[in-house]
């Protein structure tokens, strides 16, 4: 039991073809423009907090209304956040991301490699073999 | 309003009805157990809410519930800011590791670095990083368990070390991940609705207003020397401090082991996504039904329960729950501690048992099987080996939180482990799996620098060394009790630099395979065949 190649399959992929292929280039261009900007997005607003809180306490302590601080709405719209971003991740992966997943390794779908396909167990005790 | 220093009959019953149903669930899973893909990642067929409730149960450990209720309890805004960075954390999983972990490793993160690296340095480090993190959370949750235990239910501390371990490890050597995964599920079924029940209890106290609740709160916090405030701050005082906090947070949970095993055990890359979507929002309704817990202890408990909540107001939710069915020596009061006694109880069992898991991962399928086997092994042998290794961690573990007793540091070792998964595991993966120049080296010294100095810089923390109470302060000058702000900019400049300055360029190329791989899902271990 070593890692997850198994040799044959290794060596039936052409792996160079499928990453120069443009529904794969697609792929990693579209995901990368959401994936990136949003990731920057959460850092920011989220270390934003951790520092106001860290180094601006009282303006955190101030109340907006009785007993609710500008502290604890600014924290609840991190969880709001990772909810919106949760939920809109999903979305565009089911409209964007995963159909061009499929169409960049459509040749390979209806074979024993297709991620989804109903397979027989690996092989036991595979060697490894390395490029 | 003290818990009961005797044996609680009450608590020792839900006790045995949580670990019936526990032993029942390892025993169905037993039946099930085909191999190394059951033991390691429960065949691949949990879907995906079953996999969000049981990262929540693998994540939300006591210290999330007991602690930051207590810390809330005690000091207001600051224990709220733990759980923002315990949330937060999972956009941190999703955007950058969930689907690409699922698709490129098999059963361990060592599995996705090895991947395109030389095996066994690769590996070595690997299993190092997640050695590192799961000891020192593992030793915590067990003290902690040891504490808890004692306290709510009256039972020596060593017997409840020692009891907490052996279901660990009977979950976990005879059901493997299907069991662990199921106890996981339980568990946070259970916690969720023992939160909710008990918010339920508060709210009505306030007329379900919660920003009653909160000015309820700071008024109930008259006494001069209140450590409670709704402004951050009170806990948490040095701002560098808490930043470095913070990183170490949003960026830790990342590199958990036996978090980002979780993923191994969904069918698909869609799978492990909806997981983290969902374990998302339960645990994001966990932390917000905390705050009510916090705040509620303040107004019902008020400032003379501080003595009765202990270290870090770790007994404040148990109290709480006590006072609202009807307080001490009444039947609702002792029935509600219990069934929260319990809930903390499966909360514990739930967590170690997903450590211990990624740690035999880490030795019987990284080290034993890849390294010194060389792959040689049947897939009969690496159970077993994984097996012994549960067994031997288990018992380690147990007799460190038994030899260490009470006086270990339990906050100091979660943040270590969290400084370290943060500094070492995650620039590793995340470099593995996106920089194309990322070699050997690079992971070797990026999980080297990042584990190292991670240790470094908490053994030499003013809290650690000399000690809390001196007042010399740290040896070499020191201030910071969080090593984040540092460390994690030195593992990822390890990778880097180890990368540049070394001359390997072999992991160009299956660079290329690992990053097909990882953004479609070709090629990615598949799920068992339907029951």
């Amino acid at each position: 039991m070593s890692d997850g190649r198994d040799p044959a399959q290794h060596e039936a992929i052409d792996w160079e073809a499928i990453e120069r292929s443009p529904e794969f280039q697609e792929l990693v261009t579209r995901r990368r423009r959401f994936v990136l900007p949003c990731t920057i997005f959460f850092l920011v607003w989220y270390m934003a907090f951790i520092v106001v809180a860290a180094y601006a306490p009282d303006f955190m302590g101030e109340s907006v209304y009785q007993g609710l601080t500008v502290g604890y709405c600014y924290a609840l719209t991190q969880f709001a956040m990772v909810f919106v971003l949760g939920i809109w991740y999903l979305k565009k992966s089911d409209s964007t991301f995963d159909p061009l997943a499929d169409r960049a390794i459509e040749s390979y779908r209806d074979d024993d490699s297709h991620p989804t396909g109903r397979l027989e167990r690996e092989p036991e005790a595979a060697p490894e073999v390395r490029s | 309003m003290t818990v009961v220093a005797a044996v609680n009959v009450e608590a020792l019953i839900v006790f045995a009805i949580v670990l019936s149903i526990t032993l029942g669930i390892t025993y169905w899973a037993s039946q099930r157990m085909t191999g190394a893909s059951t033991f390691y990642a429960a065949g691949r067929q949990i879907t995906g809410l079953q996999n969000g409730l049981a990262i929540s149960g693998d994540y939300l450990s006591a210290a999330s519930f007991l602690g930051i209720a207590g810390l809330i309890y005690l000091y207001g805004f600051d224990g709220f800011l733990y759980s923002i960075g315990f949330l937060v954390a999972f956009l941190t999983v999703m955007f950058l590791l969930a689907e690409r972990m699922r698709n490129a490793g098999k059963y361990t993160i060592a599995d996705v670095l090895s991947f395109r690296l030389n095996e066994r340095p690769a590996r070595t480090a690997a299993a190092l990083g997640t050695l590192a993190v799961a000891a020192f959370y593992l030793i915590a949750q067990m003290v902690g368990a040891g504490v808890l235990i004692q306290t709510l239910v009256g039972i020596n501390f060593n017997l409840a070390v020692v009891l907490t371990g052996a279901f660990m490890l009977c979950y976990v050597i005879f059901g493997g991940m299907l069991a662990t995964t199921w106890v996981q599920i339980i568990k946070a079924v259970l916690l969720m609705t023992g939160i909710v029940v008990m918010s339920l209890f508060v709210l009505e106290r306030v007329g379900f207003n919660p920003i009653d609740l909160f000015t309820q709160a700071e008024e109930n916090a008259t006494s001069e020397d209140t450590t409670f405030s709704l402004a951050p701050g009170t806990f948490l005082d040095t701002p560098l401090d808490t930043v470095s906090l913070g990183l170490a947070l949003v960026l830790g949970t990342a590199g958990l082991p036996h978090i980002l095993m979780r993923f191994f055990t969904v069918p698909s890359a869609k799978a492990a996504r909806g997981s983290v979507v969902w374990a998302m929002f339960i645990i994001g309704f966990f932390y917000l039904l905390t705050t009510f817990i916090g705040f509620g202890a303040r107004v019902v408990l008020g400032e003379d329960g501080v003595e009765a909540a202990g270290t870090g107001g770790n007994l404040a939710a148990p109290n709480l729950a006590q006072a609202l069915g009807g307080g001490a020596g009444t039947v609702g009061g002792d029935i509600f501690l219990a069934v929260i006694a319990g809930v903390a109880f499966a909360t514990i069992l739930a967590v170690v048992a997903g450590l211990v898991l990624s740690a035999s991962g880490a030795v019987a399928h990284d080290i034993y099987s890849s390294i010194i086997r060389k792959g040689q092994d049947s897939e009969k042998e690496e159970v077993v080996v994984a097996k012994i290794a549960a067994a031997s961690i288990g018992i380690i573990a147990i007799l460190i939180a038994v030899i260490g007793g009470e006086g270990l540091n339990v906050s100091f070792m979660v943040g270590l482990a969290f400084a370290i998964a943060a500094s070492a595991n995650f620039p590793a993966l995340l470099m593995a799996l996106t920089w194309r120049r990322f070699n050997t080296t690079g992971a070797v010294c990026g999980v080297g620098l990042g584990v190292f100095s991670a240790i470094f810089l908490i053994i030499v923390s003013p809290g650690v060394w000399p000690g809390a109470d001196s007042d010399t302060g740290s040896p070499i000058g020191w201030t910071l009790a969080n090593p984040g702000i540092v460390s994690i900019p030195l593992g990822f400049l390890g990778c880097i630099v180890g990368t540049l300055v070394s001359s390997e360029r072999g992991a160009e190329r299956s660079f290329t395979e690992l990053f097909v791989r990882s953004e479609t899902g070709l090629g990615a271990e598949k799920s068992l065949p339907g029951h």
